[in-house]
């Protein structure tokens, strides 16, 4: 089906002319009946002069006007839709994967830290030593221009540790402390 | 050539920011540094250890050099707070690491800390220091499975090349 648009506008321009041509002739009964048209010289005017009463008298702006609108959501969210979103992978918290078994003494470590265990065995082990060493010192500032070796009940000093100073615990050698 | 630094871009700095000025971070890895060379085992945050690596194992490069260069005395009279520690440093650690190229100290992670923040914690010590071993060198056993099948692949090949 073809359709033809035909610019409306020489048309309708033509109809208009002949309407208000009818009108001014009064030919045109069935718009006012008879009576004297309303339209007569009017008095052209300005703008803000045709402004409609009843603003002007206004002079507090409303209520609407004066508030800040803000967001706010328009509908509950659903129980399935808010399960959706704090369930989604990537708010949950993600599972390690690096956790392994420490081979000395059975605790759980991460493969890239110490055992904790372990190192509080050490830790603990380092500061009854280094007592040890504040004891012979004395007081502070007398850091010893030699080495240091550790011997425990029982030990005697090898040649390698001719020359060093000597400290002394007094209990049996720990298993994991081997003597160099 | 740099013409203008940009201060909120900070690509390639390498330094971390510590304390409450340049100086302030200086002071506080010397302090760092000061601690290390007396007890040869501490326990920081890892940042800290890790910034203060590099500073301690240049300072015993400098010791090396022996304590009649002047370059070194200045930088140890700098960097260690304590000066009998500079008899120790140029006495001890300096003969003990003769041989050795390069890093002399060894950095492990341990367990964060307990308290509130939780922070990454590490220890740093010195190589060769008198105190008990953080990590025994575990030496592979014969008795796991995948050594046994090796060792079994080992005495087939034997035997198929003597016979």
């Amino acid at each position: 089906v073809l359709v033809l648009v035909r610019s409306p506008l020489p048309r309708l321009r033509a109809l208009l002319q002949r309407c208000w041509g009818r009108l001014d002739r009064g030919l045109w009964p069935g718009v006012f009946g008879g009576q004297s048209p309303p339209w007569g010289p009017a008095v052209a005017v300005q703008g803000p002069a045709l402004v409609p009463r009843g603003w002007s008298d206004a002079e507090a702006p409303s209520p609407l006007e004066s508030v800040l609108w803000m967001a706010a959501p328009k509908q509950r969210r659903t129980i399935e839709v808010n399960r959706c979103r704090r369930r989604n992978p990537n708010k949950l918290i993600e599972i390690k994967r690096n956790i392994d078994v420490c081979p000395e003494c059975g605790n759980l470590k991460q493969k890239h830290v110490l055992c904790g265990y372990c190192y509080a065995k050490v830790k603990e082990e380092t500061r009854l030593i280094r007592m040890e060493i504040y004891k012979k010192e004395g007081g502070p500032f007398n850091t010893p221009t030699v080495e240091t070796v550790v011997l425990y009940e029982g030990e005697k000093p090898t040649e390698k540790d001719e020359g060093k100073r000597i400290i002394e615990r007094a209990r049996k050698r720990p298993s994991w402390f081997v003597q160099n | 050539m740099r013409l203008s630094v940009v201060a909120a871009i900070s690509h390639g700095r390498v330094y971390r920011r510590f304390g409450l000025s340049p100086r302030s971070r200086l002071d506080l890895l010397r302090n760092l540094v000061t601690a290390l060379v007396r007890h040869e085992r501490i326990e920081t945050p890892w940042a800290r250890a890790d910034e203060m690596r590099g500073y301690a194992e240049r300072l015993i490069d400098y010791a090396k050099r022996g304590d009649k260069d002047e370059r070194a005395m200045r930088m140890a009279d700098f960097w260690l707070t304590e000066k009998d520690l500079v008899h120790k440093l140029f006495k001890v650690l300096a003969p003990r690491f003769q041989p050795h190229p390069g890093s002399y100290t060894r950095l492990l992670q341990i367990p964060n800390r307990d308290g509130l923040d939780r922070a990454k914690m590490a220890v740093i010590e010195l190589k060769g220091n008198p105190l008990p071993p953080l990590v025994r060198p575990r030496r592979d056993s014969d008795k796991t499975l995948l050594n046994q099948l090796l060792k079994g692949y080992r005495q087939d090949a034997q035997r198929a090349a003597a016979a």
